[in-house]
């Protein structure tokens, strides 16, 4: 059972970041990001590249933050120009278009036969042991997550991203230049969202293009939307609670009898979706609303 | 030069399929001011009843495609009622994500009830018509002649009827439109219900032209969404011609960028005319609200 619990509380982590990530750009911007996976990937196969040619794992992690943050840019200074829902059409193919080049660029990827073997962290003790010290060192990230972007909201600059998200012209008429602001959120959470990916591919040590689907993106999402977008608590909240939703099932499917492991999968699409619609509908505000919102 | 007369004949019928999808997502652009990412599936669901009515009545295409625009009517109008009639006061992500969790939902109840594997349409073989080199396949021609025909209905409709005015001063004002007396909630109604025609019939053509995949329209969601962009916000003429030209693109591209980049050409090509031009092609530069 422990092992289990520590497996779950990693992903917790791995999904917290990642949400983290998205709440600095939407809950707190605006910013309506639809290719958040992109920058995962990105991180993913950045850092198990790296550490696959040989270099150490930390390189290989910061590598693949540093990319997610950087790759944000161009998307940065394309977004300026756009509305909010196109900006949410543009990331989704974004996010697409990296899944196209993780496929087709096998030389470096692999393509579709994907990434196996990626190096471990704490190899050298026993595998339970190792797992633990994983959670320590994701639990650390987080925390460290969290601790900046609680500095980060309640700094000036908090204040005026959150501007730009209530009433951009506001932000204009201040002599604040929003077009900046926004760059700057989407590149610091799409950099959360490498380190994400960073820790997703040495803890699980396979990575394929499959695994990046826009699904991914979406699973951000219900949990920054079940928390209650604009809190930390909230996105903190939210993956614990995507993380129930998806490993519950997998008990739930010992006491349902009729349902095949397939069809477990389609039900968890379907709570997904479902929960999108029904948060969107009765509950916006999530579980935990930002009370600075009125 | 044949090769190329051929791969323009390709992404033209290819170009047609996307017109209809983006042609929806167009409308409900223009008119509930969001783009419908429930479009795509919505489109799966009619290939998935038309295949499905068509092997339990013995090989008619004809009862499979009533029936597909049946059920993806009543399932458009039913997002309507249920959902975007909820939100449609509320800012626009609400209704976007609730489009893609309605995308997520109709998706898995589809491979819930009916599994992964693929389904075909049952159509006789035919040769492809050979002139000097330049092939077409009668096949294409009949579902590229059905595409015209519908897009040329919706047009119709949207242009020579006084339903068609109505969506017009819904679009372009909802409340001006109420004060002057016009019954928005019909206007609504209407146009998710052309919506779930439009999904139906590319649904339809997709899964003739290839198979159907549970992923069959969200594949195609993507083209739809950059031609309806590309062409022009409110523009449904725009976003057909866009749809035209990327399908077009997209296959006379093949022989440069291979096959697995073709399909992010029409991403590319969006990204590329929103900077140089962020009204689209044919849309008016509009002021940002």
């Amino acid at each position: 059972m422990l092992p289990y619990l520590v497996t779950i509380a990693i992903m917790i982590g791995i999904y917290g970041l990642l949400t983290l990530g998205l709440n600095l750009q939407y809950g707190y911007t605006g910013l309506i990001n639809f290719g958040h996976v992109a920058f995962f990937a990105i991180g993913a196969y950045t850092s198990a590249l790296i550490s696959l040619a040989g270099y150490p794992i930390a390189l290989g992690m910061a590598a693949g933050t540093v990319l997610a943050f950087l790759a944000a840019y161009p998307l940065g200074l394309l977004c300026l120009r756009l509305r909010a829902d196109y900006l949410a059409i543009v990331t989704l193919s974004f996010s697409e278009i990296i899944r196209t080049v993780l496929i087709s660029e096998e030389w470096l990827t692999e393509g579709t036969q994907g990434l196996p073997g990626i190096p471990k962290p704490f190899s050298s003790l026993s595998q339970g042991n190792a797992d633990l010290a994983y959670l320590a060192l994701v639990a650390t990230a987080m925390l460290v997550a969290i601790l900046l972007m609680w500095r980060l909201s309640h700094s000036p600059f908090g204040r005026l991203i959150r501007a730009v998200r209530d009433d951009e012209d506001a932000v204009r008429a201040v002599g604040k230049d929003p077009a900046q602001l926004k760059i700057k959120t989407l590149m610091l959470g799409a950099a959360l969202a490498g380190l994400a990916g960073a820790f997703y591919a040495h803890y699980v040590g396979y990575i394929s293009p499959d695994q990046f689907l826009p699904l991914v993106t979406f699973y951000a999402w219900i949990a920054l939307i079940m928390g209650g977008a604009g809190t930390i608590t909230g996105a903190i909240v939210g993956s614990s609670l995507l993380l129930f939703i998806l490993e519950g099932s997998r008990f739930l499917r010992d006491v349902v009898p009729f349902v095949s492991e397939v069809q477990m999968a389609s039900l968890r699409l379907a709570v997904i979706g479902l929960g999108l619609v029904l948060f969107m509908l009765y509950r916006p505000q999530g579980l935990i609303p930002d009370r600075s919102q009125s | 030069m044949t090769e190329y007369i051929n791969l323009v004949i390709a992404g033209t019928v290819q170009g047609l399929v996307i017109a209809l999808a983006a042609l929806a997502i167009s409308l409900s652009f223009a008119v509930a001011r969001f783009p419908n990412a429930a479009t795509g599936d919505t489109m799966t669901v009619g290939a998935y009843v038309a295949v499905l009515v068509q092997a339990a009545t013995a090989g008619s295409l004809l009862a499979g495609s009533i029936a597909a625009i049946i059920v993806t009517t009543l399932v458009s109008v039913a997002c309507y009622f249920l959902v975007f009639k909820k939100l449609e006061r509320r800012p626009l992500v609400a209704s976007l994500i609730a489009s893609i969790g309605i995308a997520f939902f109709l998706r898995s109840m589809l491979t819930f009830f009916l599994g992964f594997e693929q389904h075909v349409f049952q159509i006789p073989i035919s040769r492809a018509l050979n002139f000097s080199g330049i092939r077409i396949i009668p096949i294409d021609l009949w579902l590229s002649g059905i595409a015209i025909l519908v897009l040329a209905a919706t047009f119709v409709l949207l242009f020579l009827t006084p339903l068609g005015r109505r969506m017009r001063a819904v679009a372009a004002d909802m409340d001006l439109a109420r004060a002057s007396g016009i019954r928005s909630g019909r206007v609504m109604i209407a146009l998710w219900a052309i919506s779930g025609v439009l999904s139906a019939v590319a649904g339809i053509m997709v899964g003739i032209k290839t198979v159907v995949t549970p992923d069959l329209g969200w594949d195609l969601l993507l083209p739809a969404f950059a031609a309806a962009i590309l062409g022009g916000i409110g523009s449904p003429g725009g976003a057909v011609l866009a749809a035209i030209l990327l399908g077009v693109a997209q296959e006379v591209s093949t022989p440069f960028v291979g096959f697995t980049y073709k399909i992010a050409l029409s991403f590319v090509a969006l990204i590329a005319v929103l900077i140089v031009r962020p009204a689209g092609l044919f849309g008016q530069p509009e002021r940002v609200r």
